[in-house]
């Protein structure tokens, strides 16, 4: 009997490019090999990098095992968010509740390392058993001179993008009471996790425009510096699916306006610093992120198309986890010269399926929330050449007989800004143009 | 117990309940496995065992959501289930819960009988187990599921030729060779769970996403009328134990031996299987003896080994038999999961092994996490790490290497083709040992025989015998990193750490354009000054008062105010008569570099911890611009012929300290238009050398000085030169560029109090001279503190205030026309109405000071 490759309950979020989209934001299919993860990996994820602070996971072993220190965030300073703490509860604790269990851990931290910053994250046995995380967590403010911010991520009570939020939720928890001097010239970044340094990357260039960077929202963060985020002058959102919520929180409260921008690609790159620029308003600054941008443009244009003859007209696919890391690719490969012919994610929203769908052909596929049995079809169908992914698909496409770009959070290479676009370009020329694609088949 | 965190696990040495089972599952031919609860289980579980087996991993999950949460999950288990079966056709489905599905009750064996009443038409057997994370570890997950697959399987108990093998979780190559061995033995045998190919595939044409190989249904059904069952665990519970259900069910016999890990093990695994009728081949005798030549090959490099063991019980425990047979001795076995049984069955070989080598102390310890196996291994002087990637950062914080050879192994390749079992397995393995504790021994053996029979012979005694090589070496690396987080130039921050600059170098070998020093100069703050030039003896005085009135004092360095190696001799004996008082202080020098090669060996003898080199360029032709001329072997040099020189002596004196293991500092003095190009060349080409740090430093523009006049360098653009840099190396951030005769912290200079003209009366002093006081030290003798607030009617009234804020201005240098005018211009805001000035700058100050209606006074104080 022949397999199914599509789902009835799934045939909404499969659409094509030309202008259409997709049905999106939805709960994932039972049984339908979702790639996504839960609202605690999503929460995780956006605190995890900010380096000075204790992780605490309030739940079983698992939660804390498979998040503890696997990501590529980098560090200017502290060295502590590679560690994972957890109250590791057992059966006993889930039958008299963990609460107490939780106050001690907390104790002991504090009696060990007096931390300034703890993150406790509830779990989905801690929303079934009702223990109280809020209040344990205000004792330990009024016990201590710290702070403690619960973060309410049960993995069942949504998706991750709701994880997303309830991180947001916990950071403006945190700066909520941050004195906040009127607009300082300087920007706080969101949505950067400072994969590879990509932070570091960025600073550099607001630098030479003259822009200094007040906060990082997370990469390289930590209490410091995000207890001076409210005296910026403007918020930039980077990985818009995660923190779009919390720019907006930080506009209705602190008044900070903020812009999306993205510095993947040398469009996008230069794109974004000249809008920087122009939000903030200053000519002088404009005028000196054109010329930044027009040099790196013109230094980078010999690499292209030096490389550009390796990769024209070979064929992408996409599958990553939000919407505006995919728009990045989609330009990114015309850019080289290169056909999308999948784009997926795993969050995306109906807005970023809509440009989507502008930036690709008619006869590209769009996915939202796909399948290994979904890529599998689609990537055989289109033909693709190379997929783009995370660490679950790159097996896949190997078994497949593709090359593969590592684009997630486990990364060692930065893929941001003008540098990022070379590292990039190396990857997928590396991959692309093995010689091991040569051999595969064959038979003695 | 000895963890002292007993509430929180504190980096994890264990996964969880469905890890284990979802594995096991991947045993069966045609068998998909779903897990009832959130999406992040499944989604976390297969990133996990992708990165370590590089194969597709497809586990599905019923993403329980809130309205599944709070009115039960039954809906989701039967859709999920049916779509499963629409997109993989499996014949068998493992429904694994999770915690969520077991705290809220679901009932999934009844679900499963509502899925078949619904679906009669869908020939799947679908086998439920319950795995909540809180339940156990994965190693309680494993035997759980494969347990639920015999109990739930229909069984054919016709009796049948067939014996049950049934492992723990190995390898698929490791299961390979089980199977190879179970061939060659002529054993017919039903293998569960047969993990051999479906975790570790083969690339084909087309890509089958079901795993089609490992044991079928229809195999696993024979199992109640196999001869006997032999099952790979001691410590498995008899709850989850397969074995154990098809003996109290089906009465097949049951055999529970080690894992065939070691020596013994394998042999035992071997004479059962003789017992029960096989015929053992040449080709495995073969094998056997082969292990055993290695064995007496490797015997006492092995015996120089301390391993900590981690893993799942089962691992730790043939592991460390298999160490022990070799003598290397496991100083830590450690489990994350909870199993009392580990020590005891491990005591007898401990004991022994640690009694042949005089080691006093070993431990096992079970639900252990990796802080805990950190702060042991240090403890108990481990050499080599033994279990999975979940080990590296113990391991690169000890600077241990680590075996991976359990799962996870997701930062290395090959993961599922590392070899444990049976003769060659355990070679290779013991093999892999072997290797890393020699290729330790040959790293380092040179400089470990140097430091202890050259070095000091006098001194250090022979090593005990039972203390392994590296607690030694790593003891030294320990005190190091001790010196270092205690030197307030080195740690990255200050701090509170003090340090002292002994004034016993005046002379000096080169000329910087950047450069005038002053032998009698109290009031400028910069490198290349100091009130006093001291002898050695002196020196040695001063070092002993300030010891005993500033006691957070950890550092004595020499920094000129010339070279420190160009008057070798004084330098050499100022250290000498301090090290002979004190064998802890941590001892620090800079120098320009030009003698270093000749001296370095010699200040490593002495005890210097730390070197900083000042190198400006890497280019003779910008050299010459910054160097007037190079006094070098009783010859003066000069333009690019002297620059080569000193740079060809500063790049190999900076080799040789790295070398010899001491840790070196490059200052480099940011000099517009010069050197301002390369920075990055500079800090690439020293961290090549082996630097551990650089500092890139703002130019002081000195009077008399050639490059007086050279324009500022902000320190905006000194930070933004330091970040430009800090991805290639380490910079320096807080460098404070002190006098040669500096004492105190970084940030609270207090060469003053204790300048030697003011030690004569030393011991009626008070420890901590109030800032009047030290005022009156610099003004002249007939202004006593007391009339200081009516002499001068516009300070602060209080003389306290007022003294300090005089100090700050003679303190910061008065060095140029524009940074007295900056200072001034600060000061006049603050209400101060007079400037006092060294008589050098008297004329520049008081013509800034005009400018600003502030009246200056000179005070001469040499």
């Amino acid at each position: 009997m022949p397999h199914t490759d599509i789902l009835t309950e799934r045939k909404n979020f499969i659409g094509q490019g030309g202008g259409k989209t997709v049905c999106c934001d939805r709960d994932s299919v039972s049984g339908a090999v979702s790639q996504r993860a839960c609202v605690y990996c999503g929460a995780r994820v956006v605190l995890n990098p900010i380096t000075d602070a204790y992780h605490i996971i309030h739940g079983p072993i698992g939660c804390s095992s498979y998040t503890w220190d696997i990501r590529g965030s980098l560090s200017s300073d502290d060295e502590l968010y590679r560690n994972s703490f957890s109250t590791d509860l057992s059966e006993q604790d889930i039958v008299f509740g963990g609460a107490e269990k939780l106050t001690r851990a907390i104790d002991e931290v504090v009696a060990k390392h007096h931390p300034r910053l703890i993150f406790v994250y509830a779990t989905c046995i801690v929303g079934v058993i009702g223990d109280d995380v809020e209040a344990v967590c205000r004792q330990a403010e009024q016990k201590y001179p710290l702070r403690c911010i619960p973060v309410k991520s049960p993995g069942f009570s949504g998706n991750k993008s709701y994880g997303y939020r309830m991180a947001c939720e916990a950071l403006m928890a945190l700066i909520r009471p941050a004195p906040r001097p009127a607009g300082r010239l300087g920007v706080n970044l969101l949505g950067d996790f400072n994969l590879a340094g990509e932070i570091w990357i960025i600073r550099h260039y607001l630098e030479i425009i003259g822009i200094p960077i007040i906060s990082t929202f997370t990469g390289d963060a930590n209490y410091d510096t995000l207890m001076q985020s409210p005296q910026a002058r403007l918020n930039l959102v980077q990985c818009a699916g995660s923190m779009t919520y919390l720019a907006g929180q930080m506009e209705e409260e602190f008044g900070i306006p903020f812009i999306k921008i993205s510095f993947f690609g040398r469009e996008d790159t230069s794109a974004s610093l000249i809008r920087i620029a122009q939000a903030l308003g200053d000519s002088g600054l404009i005028a000196r992120a054109r010329a930044f941008t027009q040099e790196q443009e013109a230094r980078l244009l010999p690499f292209e198309q030096a490389w550009r003859e390796g990769l024209a007209h070979k064929k992408a696919a996409i599958y990553v986890g939000g919407g505006f890391k995919a728009i990045s690719l989609i330009r990114q490969f015309n850019a080289m010269g290169m056909e999308t012919v999948i784009v997926g994610t795993q969050t995306g929203k109906a807005e970023d399926y809509e440009l989507i769908s502008q930036l690709v052909g008619p006869d590209t596929v769009i996915l939202d929330d796909a399948n290994p049995a979904e890529l599998e079809r689609f990537l055989k169908e289109k033909g693709a050449d190379l997929l783009v992914g995370g660490v679950k698909e790159r097996p896949l496409a190997y078994k497949l007989g593709l090359a593969f770009c590592d684009h997630n959070h486990e990364r060692r290479h930065a893929l941001a800004g003008y540098e990022g676009v070379r590292n990039f370009t190396r990857e997928i020329n590396l991959s692309l143009n093995s010689p091991v694609w040569s051999y595969m088949g064959g038979s003695i | 117990m000895t963890q002292n965190l007993v509430n929180l696990n504190v980096n994890p040495c264990k996964m969880c309940m469905p890890m284990g089972s979802a594995t096991a599952f991947y045993g069966i031919a045609r068998c998909m496995t779903i897990l009832h609860g959130s999406q992040g289980c499944a989604t976390y579980i297969r990133r996990h065992m992708a990165t370590h087996y590089n194969e597709p991993v497809d586990i599905a999950s019923t993403s329980l959501t809130e309205e599944g949460t709070v009115f039960g999950g039954e809906k989701n288990l039967l859709q999920g289930l049916k779509n499963m079966v629409e997109l993989y056709r499996p014949e068998v489905i493992g429904v694994a819960t999770t915690c969520l599905a077991e705290t809220i009750g679901e009932d999934v064996e009844r679900y499963i009988e509502t899925f078949h009443d619904l679906h009669p038409e869908l020939p799947v057997k679908i086998i439920p187990v319950a795995a909540a994370g809180y339940g156990g570890s994965q190693y309680e997950g494993y035997w759980h599921a494969l347990r639920s697959v015999v109990s739930h399987v229909d069984m054919d108990t016709t009796p049948n030729q067939y014996m049950n093998i049934i492992p723990g979780l190995l390898s698929p190559a490791d299961v390979r060779a089980l199977k190879d061995l179970l061939d060659q033995l002529q054993v017919p045998y039903l293998l569960l769970p047969d993990l051999g190919d479906n975790l570790d595939g083969v690339h084909t044409e087309h890509y089958e996403r079901l795993p089609q190989a490992g044991i079928t249904l229809a195999q696993i059904s024979k199992m109640a009328g196999s001869r006997a069952t032999i099952e790979f665990s001691l410590l498995n519970q008899p709850a989850y134990s397969p074995g154990t259900y098809l003996r109290d069910t089906y009465g097949v016999p049951l055999f529970q031996l080690n894992m065939p890990g070691s020596l013994r093990d394998t042999d035992a695994l071997i004479s059962l299987l003789k017992d029960l009728g096989a015929k053992v081949p040449e080709r495995l005798r073969q094998s056997r003896g082969r292990f055993l030549d290695a064995m007496a090959d490797s015997h006492k490099y092995n015996a120089a080994g301390r391993a900590v063991i981690f893993g799942e019980p089962d691992f730790v425990l043939v592991t460390a038999r298999l160490c022990c047979e070799n003598g290397l001795l496991p100083v830590l076995c450690a489990t994350g999961a909870r199993s009392k049984e580990l020590a005891p069955l491990l005591e007898a070989d401990l004991s022994d092994c640690a009694r042949r080598f005089h080691v006093a102390s070993y431990q096992v310890l079970d639900n252990c996490d990796f802080d805990t196996i950190e702060r042991k291994a240090a403890e108990l002087g481990a050499n080599l790490m033994i279990g999975s990637s979940d080990g590296r950062r113990v391991a690169q914080k000890l600077k241990l290497p680590l075996i991976r050879c359990a799962f996870p192994c997701h930062d290395q390749i090959g993961g599922q083709r590392v070899r444990t079992i049976l003769y060659d397995g355990c070679l290779s393995l013991l093999d892999r040992c072997t290797n890393a504790l020699l290729s330790q021994r040959e790293t380092g053996f040179r400089q470990k025989v140097y430091d202890l029979y050259y070095k000091a012979p006098a001194t250090v005694s022979l090593l005990p015998a039972d203390q392994p090589a590296s607690a030694t070496a790593s003891a030294k690396a320990r005190e190091l990193q001790r010196k270092t987080d205690e030197h307030p130039c080195f740690n990255g921050c200050g701090g509170q750490f003090a340090r002292m600059h002994l004034p016993v170098a005046p002379a000096c070998n080169i000329q910087c354009n950047y450069c005038v020093r002053k032998y009698d100069c109290a009031n400028e703050s910069r490198p290349g000054v100091t009130t006093e030039v001291l002898t050695p003896q002196q020196a040695f005085e001063k070092y002993r008062y300030v010891k005993s009135r500033l006691p957070e004092l950890k550092v004595v360095g020499i920094a000129g105010p010339g070279d420190s190696l160009a008057e070798w001799d004084k330098t050499r004996e100022t250290l000498e008569l301090i090290r002979q008082s004190d064998s802890e202080i941590t001892f620090c020098l800079s120098t320009n570099g030009l003698l270093l090669p000749q001296y370095a060996d010699q200040l490593a003898k002495l005890g210097v911890s730390h070197v900083t080199v000042t190198l400006n360029t890497i280019d003779p032709a910008v050299g010459a611009r910054i160097y007037q001329h190079v006094d070098f072997m009783g010859k003066r040099y000069t333009g690019e012929t002297a620059a080569a020189l000193l740079l060809a002596n500063q790049l190999a004196g900076i080799r040789r300290v790295c070398e010899l293991g001491l840790v070196c500092k490059v200052n480099i003095v940011l000099l517009k238009g010069m050197n301002d190009q390369q920075l990055s060349q500079i800090v690439q080409t020293v961290k090549d050398l082996g630097c551990d740090q650089t500092n890139i430093m703002q130019m002081i523009p000195v009077a008399g000085a050639v490059f007086e006049h050279m324009p500022l360098t902000s320190n905006k653009e000194i930070t933004q030169a330091r970040r430009a840099c800090s991805h290639i190396l380490k910079q320096m951030n807080h460098c404070q560029q002190c006098r040669a005769d500096a004492i105190g912290t970084l940030g609270h200079d207090r060469s003053r109090e204790f300048c030697q003209s003011r030690l004569q009366a030393a011991d009626a002093e008070p420890a901590i001279v109030p800032a009047a006081t030290a005022l009156a030290a610099v003004l002249p003798s007939s202004s006593p503190p007391s009339v200081l607030p009516a002499a001068l009617p516009s300070l602060p009234a209080e003389p306290a205030a007022a003294a300090s804020w005089l100090i700050s201005i003679l303190a910061r240098s008065l060095i140029s026309i524009s940074m007295i005018t900056r200072i001034i211009q600060s000061v006049s805001g603050n209400g101060a109405g007079l400037v006092l000035t060294a008589p050098r700058t008297a004329v520049m100050a008081r013509a800034a000071a005009n400018g600003r209606k502030l009246r200056t006074t000179v005070c001469g104080i040499s």
